[in-house]
């Protein structure tokens, strides 16, 4: 076996590694191999096992059986920090940045340069340009502070920083998940040339199509073994799904005829006080507009002004035919008008509260009398929402930080829901969440617009926008500029119309 | 019993105090000595009447730190308050008018800390720090200095915390532990179950997830500080009432005792969690512990210490209960 | 909610544990003998290790005539702390001791406290400050206005009966130090009419550090017209010493007279810093206070007020024996080294 080993020079093999934790199996046998300079991609279902291999690869985890050699040689990762030096990078699909720090000090947090305890300054600069432009970021602010930055450019930070300790093995978590298009095929030239220069990518992704764009091979995870491998060029993306979850997909996206109504949400010349700079939008009742746009066009800007969270400077709103320009949310709400935040983390849930307390915090009214909550009463009714949504979860009692993407985005969605909303505003519903839990969003809202809820659907992944909604507008700098039915768009074109229709050859590449 | 129950993260939290109190008492009742001195009604009903000042304050408190906050002024508006008192009562006021009086006074300073903290997005520490200097200077200022004494002492006040008449028996107990009692009832249930209490922990819980459900996180902000003010009033009159003067350098560090209190009641200073009972139990666990040591004759160094420990431990609570959780689970 | 089990388990606790203590609960738990808290206002000024060596004093001799008693000192944990020093009284009513020697912090916030004991049956001795009530077996202290006059006339007459003066008050509602300060005040007024009081409405507050603050405030606005200065305890006087130290105005240039001794207040009488000291007898007043308490315990009648005097030290008589008895009290033959 040695002597395999040795004449097959492979960067990474991993051969058998199982991991129990108390009576739970999170891995039970799973075998990988990655060759110098291969963009290998890891595929499969939230709880997999993905995360549980990433982290015995980072040292995080000791595994109970199983073998892993890098570069011939037996890997036995004690912590992060000494696989780190031993050449595996992680990079995490939460950010792990300092928020307080500016952009170069977060780079090199940790692996300063320095001569007995002083800071060696121009040698620092010159380490953090040069990671800037390999991912072709050289325009990021090497002195603001992460916090000022965008989710995106935090997220090119992030791998920035895995990039200056010029890694032999690079794993990567959804980097994408909350990058736009255009940042996608930054990294993913980024990926190829890392790869060009022999360091192995281990790609996780849910995002399929992207596996298939950047990765030469594949291996899928499912219930913690690895149940196939294969070169990317001769699988089908049915048939990895069909690994991946272990039965047929036929229709991740339903689509049934529906009827559209009435205007019930019309905005007129809407422009906040930096971004959106002009937004004129009719969303009508049973309808499901897609909102596209590049990170920082103002989408996520727009749903904000609207729900009346952010100022309107200009334009004019009205809802259900009545001009309700300056609103509240609470306003907002009261009119049926419902927002689902982009950052379910930060903004969008209560992570230390009760799934009944998030669920039915906008509308406590039905199970409260004279000012007193009825806890049984809001158990009910979470529990009614929970089974319709297909929650996985302990019980009503359960804080939603404990639960997973999937089923935290779903009692984010069941709020508004239970609220009763008959516009919804979604601030991309499916980010960093399973096919599954997709699928099932998916569904919904078609279920919601066919029974004559309107829905507003910003999403940065173009499959979904074309196979779910009515209408798509694209967003360029704080403009809408083309609401069309999607059957007057195609992809290129509304990649296009997001870079401002000048980009076209490389957007299109 | 139920193990799940056993192991769920709502039971281990509430019990806390409890166990800690439990704990301390168990303690007490190992030592030969103390178990003959301290476990008798007439020492009860002193630490219940020591417990008193820093539980209701402690109830304004839990308010402001369940929502994210934290208020320094407690022990100035303490001083305060009782200087107020003592002007009321020099004034010729009854009672209703004392106790209403004092609390809008602590109340409308609460509602500027709130007011302050709503409008202009300020840190609740700096406002409140601030706060806690105007108030002790204008109480300071108003009784020009020293301690206000009624010539004409009003015996319904005084009496609200009077334990003289049957100082060895636990019954009857003074009006202001009944009060005390009563006021911790219903803000449990406030706290606990009030569509108003939801508001509390949702915006400590995230301000922001607050806002997007379309609660007014500044009306409510104004009202939780408004009545947490309204507490250190009545605190107030209670302080008022055991000195029987005005006296405008009581309460020096009391909100320090206050803040401990809630902390040691389950309370997490980053807001979203702690509950009504586990701060008066936390207050209660403080006198005894105070008590005991006195009565014991320790010195007061060690009491200071013990005090210091107990806090530390209460809340190094927070990281033993996620291994004990699992622990449980696991033998499930 | 499963939480009122374990509160319930506390209650049942303490019910239980309260019903087993014995009923006769007179006796404490010193076994015969007396059992007398001595609560100071503080325990940290070195007056307060006086009294309490004089206590001490007393309890050996009671102990060795048969009377057995045992002293406990308990001072509030907080100094100048009212609430804190009405707990520690109702503290050892709780603990149903069979008499207090108190100092009160207050003369009036210490009034119920006091009150409640003599209805718990627990005779109490005030000692040091007084109290506006008559609840007490006796009050033992010194004359204080007399001290202060003693501070006053002394001061007048290093001033040869003219210029100006100033005087920092202790700490708002310390009737001790009040009374000094009056004596004081009057003495200047009828004897010396023409030394003005420049300044005689500040508080210096409990600690040398406040005290230190304080006095550097009066001295940037007095200073330069300031002849002498009354201090009507010994951080102040320390502090106010210090003061004029670093205004470089002391060694006789602005005359100081204090009230009670302390290591450095002694040093700074040495070295003529300090013109003179009003010094009490706290030891005597320590044994005193405890004395009376175990014979009004035992049934005699005692005096209802027990001067305990005054002297005033100077540099020039502070050698002689008996005054060397009040600045040096023989702490450690009462409280062992770790005074």
């Amino acid at each position: 076996m040695a002597k395999e080993t040795e004449s097959s020079p492979l960067r990474l093999r991993i051969r058998g590694v199982a991991k129990r934790f108390g009576p739970t199996v999170a891995l039970g046998g799973v075998s990988l191999e990655v060759a110098p300079g291969e963009v290998h991609a890891l595929i499969g279902e939230n709880g997999a096992g993905k995360s549980t291999l990433m982290k015995v690869l980072s040292g995080a985890h000791q595994p109970d059986a199983g073998s892993l050699l890098l570069d011939g040689q037996p890997f036995k990762p004690s912590d992060p920090l000494h696989a780190r030096n031993s050449g595996v990078a992680m990079i995490y699909q939460e950010l792990n940045l300092a928020p307080d720090l500016s952009v170069e000090e977060n780079m090199l947090l940790g692996t300063e340069p320095q001569t007995m305890g002083w800071l060696r300054r121009g040698e620092r600069r010159r380490l953090a340009k040069r990671a800037l432009e390999e991912i072709g970021q050289p325009d990021l602010p090497l002195d603001a502070p992460v916090r000022s930055l965008t989710i995106a450019q935090q997220q090119l930070v992030e791998i920035a920083r895995a990039l200056v300790g010029e890694p032999r093995v690079l794993i990567m978590d959804e980097p994408t998940s909350s990058l736009t298009r255009l940042d996608t095929e930054n990294l993913f030239a980024v990926i190829e040339r890392m790869s060009q220069r022999g360091v192995s990518v281990i790609y996780i992704s849910h995002f399929l199509e992207e596996c298939q764009r950047v990765a030469s091979r594949f291996t899928v995870l499912r219930d913690g073994r690895s149940v196939g491998s294969g070169a990317m060029a001769g699988a089908s993306l049915d048939e990895i799904i069909q690994l991946m979850v272990g039965r047929t997909v036929d229709e991740i996206y339903p689509h049934t005829s529906r009827a559209i109504g009435e205007p019930v949400l019309e905005l007129r010349g809407v422009a906040g006080l930096v971004k959106p700079s002009r937004v004129d939008l009719t969303l009508r009742a049973g309808e499901i507009v897609g909102l596209f746009g590049l990170v920082g066009a103002g989408r996520t800007e727009t749903l904000r002004a609207v729900f009346g969270l952010d100022r309107l400077a200009k334009g004019s709103v009205s809802v259900f035919s009545h001009e309700a320009t300056r609103s509240t949310p609470a306003k907002r709400l009261a009119n049926g008008v419902g927002l689902l935040s982009e950052d379910r983390k930060e903004e969008g849930l209560l992570l230390g509260r009760s799934i009944a307390d998030n669920l039915t915090l906008t509308r406590l009214g039905p199970v409260t009398r004279l000012g007193i909550v009825n806890s049984s009463a809001q158990a009910a009714a979470a529990g009614k929402w929970m089974d319709r949504l297909d929650v996985k979860a302990l019980d009503a009692a359960q804080p939603v930080g404990e639960l997973s993407g999937g089923n935290q985005q779903k009692i984010a969605l069941g709020r508004l829901l239970h609220h009763e909303a008959n516009i919804l505003l979604l601030d991309e519903p499916t980010r960093g969440i399973d096919v599954g839990s997709k699928a099932q969003i998916y569904r919904l809202m078609n279920d919601l617009a066919g029974r004559g809820k309107a829905v507003i659907f910003v999403s940065s992944y173009l499959p979904e926008l074309l196979g779910v909604c009515d209408r798509i507008g694209v967003m360029c700098r704080g403009e809408l500029s083309e609401v069309r039915p999607v059957a007057d768009w195609s992809e290129s074109a509304i990649i296009r119309a997001a870079v401002g229709q000048t980009e076209t050859g490389e957007a299109a590449a | 019993m139920n193990l799940a129950q056993l192991g769920s993260r709502d039971f281990l939290k509430a019990v806390r105090p409890f166990v800690g109190l439990f704990m301390v008492l168990l303690l007490f009742a190992m030592d030969a000595e103390l178990r003959s001195l301290f476990f008798k009604g007439g020492n009860f009903k002193t630490i219940l009447t020591q417990t008193v000042i820093v539980a209701i304050g402690a109830m304004g408190m839990t308010l402001v730190i369940v929502s994210g906050g934290i208020d320094l002024s407690a022990g100035s508006l303490v001083a305060l308050c009782s200087v107020v008192t003592a002007k009321l009562i020099e004034h010729g006021h009854g009672l209703a008018a004392v106790l209403a009086l004092t609390v809008l006074v602590g109340g409308l300073a609460g509602l500027a800390n709130g007011g302050i903290i709503a409008a202009f997005r300020m840190m609740p520490f700096i406002v409140t720090l601030g706060m806690m200097g105007i108030a002790r200077g204008i109480s300071k200022w108003l009784a020009d200095n020293q301690t206000v004494n009624p010539e004409v002492p009003l015996e319904s006040v005084n009496s609200l915390m009077d334990k003289s008449q049957s100082p060895l028996t636990f019954f009857p107990l003074p009006d202001g532990v009944w009060l005390a009692l009563g006021l911790a009832v219903v803000m449990t249930v406030v706290l606990r179950s009030s569509v108003f209490g939801r508001y509390v922990f949702a915006i400590g819980s995230n301000e922001d997830t607050a806002r997007l459900c379309g609660i007014r996180v500044n009306a409510n902000k104004i009202a939780i500080y408004a009545l947490a003010g309204a507490f250190f009033g009545l605190a107030g009159v209670m302080q008022f009432s055991r000195l029987t003067q005005g006296d405008p350098s009581v309460a020096i560090g009391l909100e320090l005792q206050i803040i401990a209190a809630v902390v040691i009641g389950g309370a997490s200073l980053s807001g979203g969690a702690g509950s009504i009972p586990g701060s008066v139990i936390g207050a209660f666990m403080m006198a005894c512990l105070a008590n005991g040591s006195s009565i014991k004759d320790w010195p007061n160094y060690m009491q200071e210490i013990i005090i210091g420990v107990v806090i530390i431990l209460a809340v190094g609570m927070d990281k033993v209960e996620p291994m004990l959780q699992r622990f449980i689970r696991r033998g499930k | 909610m499963k939480s009122w089990l374990l509160g319930a388990a506390c209650a049942a606790l303490i019910l239980v544990a309260g019903c087993g203590s014995d009923p006769d609960g007179s006796g404490g738990s010193a076994g015969d003998g007396l059992e007398i808290v001595v609560i100071p206002k503080g325990t940290t000024h070195e007056f307060w290790k006086s009294i309490h060596a004089g206590a001490k004093k007393a309890e050996r001799e009671l102990n060795a005539a048969g009377q057995p008693v045992k002293i406990i000192w308990k001072g509030p944990l907080k100094e100048d702390d009212r609430d804190e020093q009405i707990k520690v009284v109702e503290n050892f009513i709780g603990r149903e001791v069979d008499g207090m020697v108190l100092a009160p912090l207050d003369e009036n916030a210490l009034v119920r406290p006091v009150e409640t004991a003599g209805k718990a049956k627990i005779p109490v001795v005030i000692i040091d400050s007084g109290l506006q009530s008559d609840k007490y077996a006796s009050f033992v202290a010194t004359d204080n206005y007399v001290g202060g006059r003693m501070g006053g006339e002394h001061l007048g007459e290093l001033l040869g009966g003219k210029g100006n003066v100033l005087m920092l008050r202790y700490a708002v509602g310390s009737a001790s130090t009040t009374k000094r300060e009056e004596g004081f005040l009057d003495a200047i007024k009828e004897k010396y009419p023409d030394i003005k009081v420049l300044s005689s409405d500040q508080y210096a507050g409990a600690t040398r550090d406040l005290a230190y603050t304080a006095s550097q405030n009066l001295l940037s606005r007095y200073g330069n017209e300031l002849n002498g200065v009354f201090c009507p305890n010994e951080s102040v006087t320390v502090s106010m010493t210090k003061a004029i130290r670093d205004l470089g105005k002391a060694g006789g240039n602005v005359k100081i007279v204090g009230f009670d001794t302390s290591v450095q207040s002694l040093r700074d009488l040495e070295a003529g810093d300090v013109q003179g000291l009003v010094v009490q007898n706290p030891i005597r007043m320590g044994y005193l206070g405890v004395k009376t308490l175990a014979s009004h315990i035992s049934g005699a009648k005692v005096e209802k007020r027990i001067d305990t005097g005054v002297a005033m030290v100077t540099k020039e008589n502070m050698s002689e024996p008996e005054i060397q008895e009040l600045l040096n009290p023989p702490l450690e033959e009462y409280l062992g080294e770790g005074n």
